[in-house]
């Protein structure tokens, strides 16, 4: 009976609910009062009356078929008052918090009675809303990769419903932890205490704890929730979803330069499958709006499979990866078919190389290994001197400049690396006794940096050399029988290596003499690769963005602001700063996002969900239960067991609106019968 | 049609000018044209005798009769059998209802009829259901006299001390002999129409009855609870309008006039029932002539 119907009025309205009908019918048999009319006769009437009166009671019925409705409108409009409604717990408790999870396996379209999970989650959320009292609030949170208000605290459902219109998927992973914190804040006010003269009044002034209702809406797609605690939060988990929704999902889209020839590049995507069934799909890849390949691919059950592509064409341009399922699969969630990806143009780093000509460097520097680290521009020292140099390096942006046998007047905003002179920093500079010694015999190394990494300078001879002691903060690499050879101090945010002595060099006849053997040696080309490695930066084309992280990107440092176009067309402005890096944060779409400065073309990102958790978007469930019905995995927060509601707990249906509409019709066929005194 | 219209207009009287009454009773076969033809001298076709009474025609006497018997015995002609017609006119209280009232329309009536008579030189009373025993009206005979019919009839008024059957008797008891009586009244007695036409039926006249009844009792237009109040008597009866009543209503209706009907024709009597929306012209014109009244 509770459950049949919910009382919302108190005993003094029900009192005067009571009173109602009796009143009415009341009113019908005080007095009759009738019509006083005159005719010329009754003698037929009476005669009327007497054979009518053998059917006295249809009579009388027939007399109170006005008495009657209105009575009958009266019941209706009392039993809509009573709120009868089946199949539902009733919304019990002050507070509540309601937790939509939004995150990318809620856009499944598994759900019931609405088309995507999300939409279910609303809809119920709207249904509790509904069920509120005035004595009653709520509020409404999303969570993705992180937690949003989408409404505080609020007893006004009207907004409340609004709020929930304005909630949106996106495509982001699942993070139940941050959510729970930031409700936990709003449900667990801080005590606070003041300072009063009595210790026991200090005790007293505590805020009220009432105890929150957390409904927690998601498909449980995330990793366990530890050290929360739940304090005031009592929390119900509605679990959203089917346990046997099939997905595909690309999990991995990576390029790799062939190993045989670097024109070329091979592209791997990964796909997932998280269904029970073997699945077959064709994985597409198509390069800008260029089908480029499509490979036939099966999957197996609950596992992955890879396709690989070769372009033979490396020229930059966006790729992406689509899988189509096969129809009868049944994919849930197209979010997660569509892969995306860079090819760029950069190798890993780029260098500058400005010398008059240093045949071994540039050998060293161009072998293929080398090749794939970085792509060296190479400029002569005269060029330091001219204006377009100082654009060429606000343009480009260079990850490291040899200045071999020369010196630039300032040092640039890189890194650098100079042979044979030094630095033109006080810091350098102020260190050197300017000592030029001949013949340094090399006795130790620093084996442990990444530079030194598997060189044996052991039979180097050097003809003369510059003595280089680093500045504070720096380190020797190559130490002699004279001083340090080669050194290293960082600037900020760059690194200077110097390295004392000249690999060929002119003597003051202006003659090209060879300073050193070292290019004879083996470790002289594996240095050069190591210098490539150390100074080369993930450009950050080629890492995982996934949607909502903040992307770094280098750029060149000239224009202070840059034009970020998202996937879906819109631009936005990002600022760029001194050094040319910049942080853009809205990456909540999956896709390619093209990065303009001055108008070009600078540089692409690519934003992928990649998430095989994620992807697996069916509801979690723990073993059979008794009844041979699958139970939905319950989930744990700190060290509560949360158990997940049955689906049709929560929606109540109520019988009110109908309720009133009949009462509407009853009232109007009432007033018909009246108007129109139609005969029964 | 307001009390004071003139009861009969002289379209009506056109009308009315080319019928006649007729009585099937008396004077089986008479043929229209000798009656006509009769009108100017004394008729030599001999038809009764009668004892002479005073202020009897002294012409009229047979001498010869007296001669042989020593007695007066009035001679009579053909002419002088004239049919004498009474029209009857119920003036209850209720019959002044209705939109014309039934007491105007029975007025009316009861002039066409009394016109159409006295234009064929018959002879008319016009009588009330209230009129006291000894009082009698006045008789009308020849065209002259039609003005003085119609005075005579506007002036009567509803009164609320009629019986029909006491008015019945009482006519009958003020008029014998022969002719044709026109009972023109709705029949809503009380005490019911049988005793009073059982009057009539003792009588030697031919008898028409005509129940004239208004369109609000023939179809009553009423709705909700209703105290009704008997204009006569202030009898009330309490109806809650409803479409089973009015069924019923309009069922005892049509067997009270079926047996009204069926009362009159067992004993010779004509019925006919009028309601107060046909013209009299019309009503006269057809009807009475379809029943034999006028031809």
């Amino acid at each position: 009976m509770e459950s049949l119907f919910r009382n919302t009025l108190g005993p003094t309205a029900w009192a005067v609910m009571a009173a109602i009908p009796l009143a009415i019918i009341a009113l019908y048999f005080l007095k009759l009062k009738r019509q006083p009319l005159e005719v010329p006769s009754t003698y037929l009437w009476h005669r009327v009356i007497e054979d009518l009166h053998v059917n006295s009671f249809w009579q009388k019925l027939r007399k109170s078929i006005l008495l009657f409705l209105q009575l009958l409108v009266a019941a209706l409009a009392i039993l809509a008052l009573l709120r009868p409604g089946w199949q539902g717990q009733t919304l019990e408790g002050r507070k509540f918090i309601f937790l939509i999870d939004n995150s990318a396996s809620m856009s499944a379209s598994d759900a019931e009675g609405a088309a995507t999970r999300l939409e279910e989650a609303k809809n119920r959320v709207a249904a509790l809303v509904d069920q509120m009292e005035s004595s009653m609030s709520a509020m409404i949170m999303t969570f993705a990769s992180e937690p949003v208000v989408v409404q505080e605290f609020t007893s006004n459902r009207r907004q409340l419903r609004e709020a929930l219109t304005r909630i949106e998927p996106t495509a982001a992973q699942t993070d139940l932890k941050g959510a729970l914190l930031l409700a936990d804040g709003f449900a667990n006010p801080r005590r606070t205490v003041e300072d009063t003269e009595n210790a026991e009044d200090a005790d007293a002034v505590k805020l009220a704890d009432v105890p929150v209702e957390l409904y927690i809406f998601s498909d449980g797609r995330f990793p366990e929730v530890g050290d929360v605690e739940l304090g005031n939060l009592v929390p119900q988990f509605l679990p959203l979803g089917k346990s046997d929704t099939n997905n595909l999902a690309i999990t991995t889209l990576s390029t790799r330069r062939a190993e045989a020839n670097p024109e070329q590049v091979q592209v791997f995507a990964q796909v997932s499958n998280a269904s029970d069934t073997e699945a077959t799909a064709d994985v597409a890849l198509y390069r800008g709006d260029q089908l480029v390949d499509a490979v036939e691919t099966q999957i197996p059950a609950k596992g992955i499979a890879s396709a690989s592509f070769l372009l033979l064409d490396d020229t930059p341009a966006p790729l992406r990866a689509v899988v189509t399922p096969s129809a009868e699969y049944g994919d849930s969630l197209a979010l997660d078919n569509t892969a995306y990806s860079i090819l760029e143009d950069d190798r890993t780093a780029r260098v500058l190389l400005v010398t008059p000509g240093n045949r071994a460097l540039e050998l060293a520097l161009q072998t293929e290994r080398a090749k794939r680290f970085a792509k060296i521009d190479q400029v002569a020292p005269t060029e330091l001197k001219s204006p377009d140099f100082e654009k060429q390096l606000d343009r480009e942006s260079y990850d490291l400049i040899i200045f071999d046998q020369c010196v630039p007047e300032k040092m640039p905003a890189e890194n650098t690396l100079f042979i044979g002179n030094l630095p033109p920093i006080k810091a350098w500079t102020d260190e050197q006794v300017s000592e030029t010694v001949v013949g340094p015999q090399i006795v130790d190394w620093d084996r442990s940096h990444p530079l030194l990494n598997l060189i044996e300078l052991g039979g180097v001879q050097i003809a003369g050399a510059q003595i280089v002691k680093p500045p504070a903060g720096g380190r020797v690499l190559v130490d002699s029988t004279d001083g340090p050879l080669v050194s290293m101090a960082p600037r900020g945010r760059f690194e200077d290596l110097v390295i004392g002595f000249e690999i060929v060099g002119k003597n003051d006849a202006g003659e090209r003499i060879i300073n050193t053997n070292w290019p004879r040696k083996h470790s002289f080309p594996s240095f050069w690769l190591n210098v490539l490695e150390h100074f080369a930066r993930d450009s950050g084309s080629q890492s995982v963005h996934r949607p909502g992280e903040i992307v770094e990107l280098r750029l060149a440092p000239a224009a202070g602001i840059a034009t970020v176009e998202t996937p879906d067309g819109s631009r936005l402005e990002a600022q760029v700063d001194a050094t040319g890096r910049m942080a853009f944060q809205e990456t909540e779409r999956l896709g390619t996002y093209q990065v303009f400065q001055n108008g070009e073309l600078a540089k692409r990102f690519a934003v992928n969900l990649f998430d095989r958790d994620e992807s697996d978007v069916a509801l979690r469930v723990s073993e059979t239960g008794e009844d041979g019905l699958n139970i939905v995995e319950n989930l744990t927060i700190g060290f509560v067991e949360v158990v997940a509601q049955p689906r049709n707990a929560d929606i109540r249906k109520e019988l009110w609106k109908l309720l009133l509409v009949l009462a509407l019709v009853v009232l109007m066929t009432e007033w018909y019968i009246y108007n129109r005194r139609v005969y029964i | 049609m307001p009390e004071n219209a003139p009861l009969l207009t002289p379209e009506l009287c056109s009308q009315l000018e080319r019928l006649e009454l007729v009585t099937r009773k008396i004077f089986r076969g008479r043929m229209k044209g000798e009656r006509r033809s009769k009108r100017k001298g004394q008729s030599v076709e001999f038809a009764d005798f009668r004892n002479y009474v005073a202020g009897d025609d002294l012409r009229l006497l047979d001498w010869n009769l007296y001669a042989r018997l020593d007695k007066l015995i009035l001679k009579l002609f053909l002419e002088e059998e004239d049919l004498h017609f009474y029209a009857l006119i119920d003036s209850s209280l209720s019959m002044d209802f209705g939109d014309p009232t039934k007491l105007q329309y029975a007025k009316q009536l009861a002039a066409a009829l009394g016109f159409v008579g006295l234009i064929r030189a018959d002879r008319v009373r016009i009588e009330t259901l209230n009129q006291k025993p000894g009082q009698r009206s006045p008789a009308y005979r020849g065209r002259a006299s039609v003005w003085r019919m119609e005075q005579q009839i506007q002036a009567i008024k509803p009164s609320s001390e009629t019986n029909l059957a006491r008015g019945v008797k009482n006519f009958c008891m003020r008029n014998t002999g022969r002719g044709v009586v026109v009972l023109i009244s709705d029949l809503m007695d009380k005490d019911g129409y049988e005793t009073a036409l059982k009057y009539f039926v003792s009588h030697e006249m031919d008898c028409f009855v005509i129940q004239v009844l208004s369109r609000e009792e023939l179809d009553p237009d009423v709705k909700g609870d209703l105290r009704l109040v008997d204009c006569e008597d202030q009898d009330e009866a309490e109806i809650t309008v409803s479409a089973p009543l009015m069924r019923k209503y309009k069922q005892t209706l049509d067997n009270f006039v079926a047996s009204a009907q069926q009362f009159c024709t067992r004993r010779g009597m004509h019925y006919l029932l009028a309601n107060n929306q046909i013209p009299v012209s019309q009503l006269v014109a057809k009807h009475l002539r379809r029943r034999g009244l006028v031809r």
